[in-house]
């Protein structure tokens, strides 16, 4: 009974395939899905898949190594500019002068003109994102040049607005001695509470 | 008649474009610059770094200049938003004739003084009015020197170009 049963499965399941043998169109329409199906399965998906996997890694490395290289290249420009600074100005002949503010309240800080032996050498303007820089605690260098040794004079006149917004204009002077080894200079504006005004200075820093 | 008037119209052509992009600051650092304005704060040109700057360079005494302006107070209006800055820079020796014609044109823009035409000389400024169009980058990528001033859809083509980069 069983085997009987068994071979009728076994012959209901040939039969159309027989059948569908016999039919040629049919047989050629299967044998192009079928190719069909094949081409699919090697074609590019197995390639696509460790390209995929490999890109991210490859773009982190190139990434790094463009990083290193930039990283170089702000060291180098740094270094550079060190050496054109201690050849333009060697530390024997140096002068720099810079400029901050303090406070603020009773000035508005306009321009800086700076002369050396009345001999102009710096007029600079601000913004008023370059003074409120500065009342931040900035220090700003406003000039750097050469000087032999021996006595000097510094003016500098600071222009701006005073308090009541009134314009305001004052000068502040110095006699320094420029000795061997750079000279550094400093422009202090700050507030005479006492007084309500502004305060002027040259500090020389030894 | 043909022939003739091909090759003409080219080499016209060829030399107008030589005449427009003749400026040897063009592919250049734009030279920075600190002004006063006449009305309100100093500008600093490098505070307009990733915008893109139009400088009109102009003359009080210059009519096609105060046309432009007005030409440039419509463009600064529609650009404005999109990342553009004008600064009017007036060469002139007069600051109280550069106060009257500022007053009179009444642009939307900053103009500044640059009395010591310090600036006009970085510039390199031998006629009136010059546009020069810095990029976001800081670069000058365009001057225009037409003395015409109904040639505002040229630098204006240029200016949206630059906006889109």
């Amino acid at each position: 009974m069983n085997a009987r049963a068994t071979s009728e499965i076994h012959m209901s399941i040939a039969l159309p395939r027989i059948r569908f043998l016999t039919r040629p169109w049919l047989a050629l329409l299967f044998a192009c899905v079928l190719a069909g199906v094949v081409r699919a399965q090697e074609a590019p998906a197995p390639a696509a898949a460790p390209d995929a996997a490999e890109a991210p890694g490859e773009t982190r490395a190139l990434d790094t190594e463009v990083q290193d290289l930039k990283k170089e290249v702000v060291d180098l420009n740094k270094e550079l500019f060190i050496l054109e600074e201690e050849l333009l100005f060697p530390a024997n002949t140096q002068v720099a002068v810079f400029v901050s503010m303090d406070v603020g309240e009773f000035f508005a800080l306009d321009s800086v003109q700076l002369k050396i032996d009345d001999k102009e050498v710096s007029n600079y303007l601000y913004t008023p994102r370059e003074a409120e820089a500065l009342l931040k605690g900035g220090v700003q260098r406003i000039y750097v040049g050469n000087l032999k040794t021996g006595p000097h004079e510094l003016v500098a006149f600071f222009a701006g607005k005073g308090p009541s917004a009134r314009d305001y204009r004052r000068g502040a002077t110095l006699r320094f001695e420029k000795s061997v080894g750079a000279k550094y200079l400093e422009l202090r504006i700050s507030d005479r509470q006492r007084k309500a005004q502004p305060e002027f200075e040259i500090k020389d820093w030894e | 008649m043909i022939d003739r008037a091909v090759p003409a119209l080219l080499s016209l052509c060829a030399a107008f474009a030589v005449w427009a992009a003749d400026s040897p600051l063009i592919g250049r650092e734009a030279p920075d610059f600190a002004l006063r304005a006449m009305a309100g704060d100093n500008m600093r040109l490098s505070e307009a770094r990733g915008q893109v700057v139009l400088l009109s360079f102009f003359g009080s005494r210059c009519n096609t200049c105060r046309t432009q302006l007005a030409e440039l107070d419509g463009v600064f209006r529609t650009y404005g938003p999109a990342g553009l800055v004008v600064y009017g820079v007036s060469i002139d020796d007069d600051a109280t004739a550069v106060r009257s014609f500022a007053t009179s044109v009444g642009v939307g823009f900053p103009l500044l003084a640059d009395p010591g035409k310090v600036v006009g000389r970085d510039y390199s400024i031998d006629r009136l009015p010059t546009l020069v169009i810095v990029d976001r980058a800081g670069k000058v990528r365009y001057v225009h020197r037409d003395p015409k001033s109904r040639s505002e859809p040229v630098y204006v083509r240029e200016l949206r170009r630059l906006l889109d980069e």
